[in-house]
């Protein structure tokens, strides 16, 4: 009788795990996922894994999320793995990189290309497990006050526009600048700074820069922003082996449903900007620009894969994979797209 | 007196806090401003500087608690208070320092050291091009500045025991003048 | 239940009088370490660090230095009485002089210390010297500071908008009209309360050493236009695009040193100890700051998030029951905690069920601005009462202070239920 009566004892007991947000409540979209990762998780598991989920409002540690996850004072995470390029230099490579992959083609290098094992690579040392957290997909290159028609006009171009993207543009005579982001309507507004890059009309229609400024310009620098969710080693260590399929499967499906949600609300907002300012113009940048974008890019990353081998290693496997994959791209989505819009 | 030179030391100590923090203002005062007239007339942004705004602006009021705690320019309730004899308010400056203010302060002080340490470890910098380096710097302005107020708070116990003893006078509490 | 107990405990220590911020980061330890035990404070140094990097509070000791050296140069106090000359043959024009210079330093400091105490240095002799009410002169300086949270640029509006996710300019923009109707309405009750009581609001003689009309009036502007100027300079580089709202504060401290040059009182003594001074006024509220943020850590989690949250969001009676019965609740927790704990607690759990009930942001920023404005008057706890106390002489009592504000007090609650019932009005919604 204890053979058997042990092992549905077992099955019984509740897990609890607490995650910690970098958005602030309710924070649409973002917000989104982990929320129903934790409602998923909870009905596959008939209710023995709850996870609660503590905003930015209630930890006040929007950028803490790695320490709080990797100390244990939170079991789970979710944020973005750029957000810890000045703690671990190399979590900058799985979120986005300027000219890099789409959102299906960076999810197929995550899940069949080898990222997530150079994601376990990177986050294993601090003691923590970091799975994709939903993508934004395309996000676009910013709001901006004056047009851009040749590589002079990026000189001296005072944007917000942070992290390595701003590294980039500063690398060709743009001023990466910080703005609280209560205050970033305002200098926008009064010009104080040029432009601005944002997220996409997903999040960017609340902030209502399309009340203020003319030129929306089209992506470079975030093909595909993919959010993180993390969860601390030995937490996830403690969990029965079907929880943690169960969480690992939560996760999975609700980064998909976010990518999903994200280009839904995209289009939906989109058409609500059009609608309330026809004038919006949306630009691409020159040719010429971009190329030299894309040079200052190779440059920056050359420098970063000299000076660490694990860094080489991942921006070769990126490298490598995307060669591989956009040819297919090419060849279906690209040119499907072509034929049917002639 | 050992205790009232022992209030002294613990005074001056906060009083030198008070001095760095005014002169860390100027500096932060005078940084604002030549970021603003650098973006504005010379559309040059330096990130670094900006982050230093903040940097200073932390320092100026984490520094300035001790100080304040010092100078009595902290807010009291004084319903009751005010009516009080100086013996029942140095009863309850000193049971307010022991229960309240020095727990309090040590443990966040505690709990600040592993912050910055953690931050040191990992050679933490910012995150943005151009910005600066060694955020454990910063961060160790924590615990350092509630090891300051524990170390402030002291005066105020000595200050309190001093009064009980009859050893010192009480200054009327003074809300900030500002 | 933790939290409400914790609550009424807080409140119970405050009135022994020990300092505020330890009161609060005291019991947030006692509390903390019954439900939750230590580790509970290893949340503490990320929270003091979000302080640290929420640039925007910068405004706090910029805005604070500009108020001191310009209290310092006198170059306020002048201003003040060159209005009031001009008011002079006026009833009550002393007190309307005090009510429109703390516009004025309200449009530009936009912190209710700084303004309240500066007025009640410059403004309560002069009105006491001449036989002013003493309640009248209390009411209308502690009325008058705070304009500086309703006039931008304003903390509490800057606050909000970080809070609720709005532009700070949207905010800005909002709340001039109201601000506007607050100082037309305190003029109206000045003038009003002067005519039924001619003794408590008597006029101002003119000067003796001025022989015409147009000399007093070119004596009274060479007074006004240089304060005037660091205002316009202040407000207008916003405007202008040259700083941020929290850099304009940087631009007029160091255009309020530039004045005290100009009018050679520059000296780097002073600009010493007014940074001396300005530092123990921003010190003091980021302690409260500090302390509050263990207050409400230990509050929240303790499960206190989770029952104000049930109270508030459970609040019947659909748009308007909410938006009264949330406004009430303000109110009432106005009189006990600090409007910089009451931006950060109380209204992120109410944004969530104003927006559900499709609520305008800027009209429900604008209220609860309005309403926290109040907050500051409201006896026992109100900030204002405390400052002007410091700085009063000794026959003004507590009292005196208390019967001041009430007809202020009124006076503002019926703007917030004007911006309640007419929106349109103010253009709100
Ligand atoms: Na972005
Ligand atoms: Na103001």
């Amino acid at each position: 009788a204890t053979m058997l009566a042990s092992p549905l004892m077992a099955a019984e007991k509740v897990y609890r795990l607490k995650l910690a947000e970098t958005w602030p409540t309710n924070f649409p979209v973002f917000g989104d996922a982990p929320k129903n990762m934790a409602a998923l998780a909870e009905q596959m598991s008939n209710g023995r894994l709850k996870i609660t989920i503590d905003s930015k409002n209630k930890h006040k540690a929007p950028f803490g999320v790695f320490d709080m996850v990797r100390s244990g004072q939170y079991d789970m995470g979710h944020s973005a793995s750029y957000y810890w390029k000045g703690k671990v230099p190399n979590t900058l490579y799985f979120t986005t990189m300027p000219f890099g992959m789409t959102a299906p083609e960076q999810y197929a290098w995550f899940y069949h290309g080898g990222g997530q094992e150079l994601m376990d690579e990177v986050y294993g040392k601090y003691n923590i497990m970091s799975f994709p957290g939903g993508n934004t997909g395309n996000q676009m290159g910013g709001w901006f006050q004056k047009e851009i028609n040749s590589l002079d006009d990026l000189k001296g171009l005072k944007m917000r526009i942070p992290g390595f993207a701003g590294e980039v543009l500063a690398k060709l005579g743009a001023k990466p600048t910080n703005i609280p982001p209560g205050e970033l309507y305002t200098a926008l507004e009064r010009r104080t700074i040029d432009a601005l890059e944002w997220v996409g009309p997903s999040l960017d229609l609340r902030m209502g820069f399309h009340k203020i400024a003319p030129f929306y310009y089209t992506g470079w620098h975030e093909p595909a922003t993919e959010l993180q969710f993390m969860i601390n080693k030995k937490k996830y260590d403690s969990l029965p082996a079907d929880l943690q399929q169960i969480l690992k499967t939560a996760m999975r499906t609700a980064a998909y449903d976010m990518y999903i949600q994200s280009y839904h609300l995209s289009s939906e907002n989109w058409a609500t900007m059009k609608q309330e300012f026809p004038n919006i113009q949306v630009k691409s940048f020159p040719p010429a620009v971009l190329a030299a974008m894309r040079t200052a890019n190779d440059e920056l990353l050359a420098e970063k894969a000299a000076a660490d081998p694990l860094a080489k290693r991942i921006l070769e496997s990126q490298a490598e994979y995307m060669k591989k994959v956009r040819v297919w791209t090419e060849i279906s989505d690209k040119a499907y797209l072509d034929n049917v819009s002639n | 007196m050992l205790l009232t030179r022992l209030e002294q030391v613990c005074n001056s100590f906060s009083e030198l806090l008070g001095k760095v923090s005014a002169l860390l203002f100027i500096v932060m005062l005078f940084n604002v401003f030549f970021d603003v007239v650098m973006r504005y007339l010379f559309n040059d942004v330096s990130i670094g500087m900006q982050e230093l705004e903040w940097h200073l602006y932390a320092s100026v009021f984490l520094l300035g608690v001790p100080y304040t705690l010092k100078t009595g320019g902290h807010v009291r309730v004084d319903l009751i208070y005010e009516g009080l004899t100086s013996k029942t308010k140095a009863l309850i400056d000193m049971f307010g320092v022991l229960i309240l203010l020095i727990p309090f302060c040590a443990l966040v002080g505690w709990y600040s050291v592993g912050f910055a340490m953690e931050a040191y470890d990992l050679g933490e910098t910012s995150g943005d091009p151009g910005g600066l380096p060694y955020r454990w710097i910063i961060k160790a302005v924590i615990p350092f500045a509630f090891f300051s107020i524990v170390i402030s708070g002291l005066g105020m116990l000595l200050k309190s025991i001093n009064i009980l003893l009859g050893h010192g006078q009480a200054d009327n509490y003074q809300p900030p003048q500002h | 239940m933790i939290g409400i107990v914790m609550f009424c405990v807080a409140l119970l220590m405050l009135l022994v009088g020990f300092p505020v911020a330890f009161t609060f980061g005291g019991v947030a330890l006692l509390f903390g370490l019954f439900a939750e035990g230590p580790e509970l404070f290893a949340f503490m140094p990320f929270r003091i660090q979000s302080i640290m990097e929420n640039t925007v509070l910068m405004a706090v000791p910029l805005f604070v230095f500009m108020g001191i050296v310009l209290q310092r140069t006198r170059l306020a106090e002048q201003l003040l009485e060159a209005m009031a000359k001009l008011f002079g043959g006026v009833r009550g024009g002393l007190a309307i002089s005090t009510v429109l210079v703390g516009a004025l330093l309200a449009a530009s400091t936009g912190v209710v210390g700084a303004s309240v105490v500066a007025m009640g240095l410059i403004s309560l002799p002069v009105m006491l010297k001449y036989k002013y009410d003493k309640s009248l002169a209390c009411g209308t300086i502690c009325a008058s500071g705070t304009l500086g949270q309703i006039i931008p640029p304003s903390i509490i509006l800057i606050i909000l908008g970080d809070v609720l996710g709005i532009p700070v300019g949207d905010l800005f923009k909002a709340a001039v009209g109201p601000g506007f109707i607050l100082i037309g309405l305190y003029i109206v009750y000045i003038l009003i309360y002067a005519w039924r009581k001619p003794e408590a609001a008597p006029a101002l003689p003119m000067d003796d050493d001025v022989n015409s009309k147009t000399e007093q009036y070119v004596k009274a502007m060479k007074a006004i236009v240089p304060p005037l100027a660091l205002i316009l300079i202040v407000l207008g580089s916003i405007f202008a695009g040259i700083a941020t709202p929290t850099e304009s504060s940087a631009l007029g401290g160091v255009g309020a040193i530039l004045l005290a040059a100009v009018y050679g009182q520059f000296s780097w003594k002073m600009v010493f100890d007014s940074a001396s001074e300005t530092v123990k006024v921003t010190a003091m509220v980021f302690a409260i700051l500090l302390g509050a943020t263990a207050f409400s850590m230990a509050f929240t989690y303790t499960g206190g998030d989770y029952i104000v949250e049930e109270l508030l969001s459970d609040l019947p009676g659909g748009t308007t029951g909410f938006l009264i019965l949330s406004m009430l609740a303000i109110m009432v927790l106005g009189f006990f905690i600090d409007f910089v704990e009451i931006s950060f607690i109380i209204v992120p759990i109410l944004a969530p069920v104003a927006d559900a009930l499709g609520i305008a942001p800027v009209w429900f920023a604008i209220l609860i601005a309005m309403n926290l404005q109040t907050s500051f008057l409201t006896p026992p706890f109100g900030f204002s009462l405390f400052y002007l106390k410091g700085v009063s002489p000794p026959e003004v009592r507590t009292v005196d202070i208390y019967r001041g504000v009430m007809p202020f007090i009124a006076m503002q609650v019926a703007v917030v239920i004007s911006i309640l019932l007419f929106p349109s009005f103010y253009g709100l919604n």
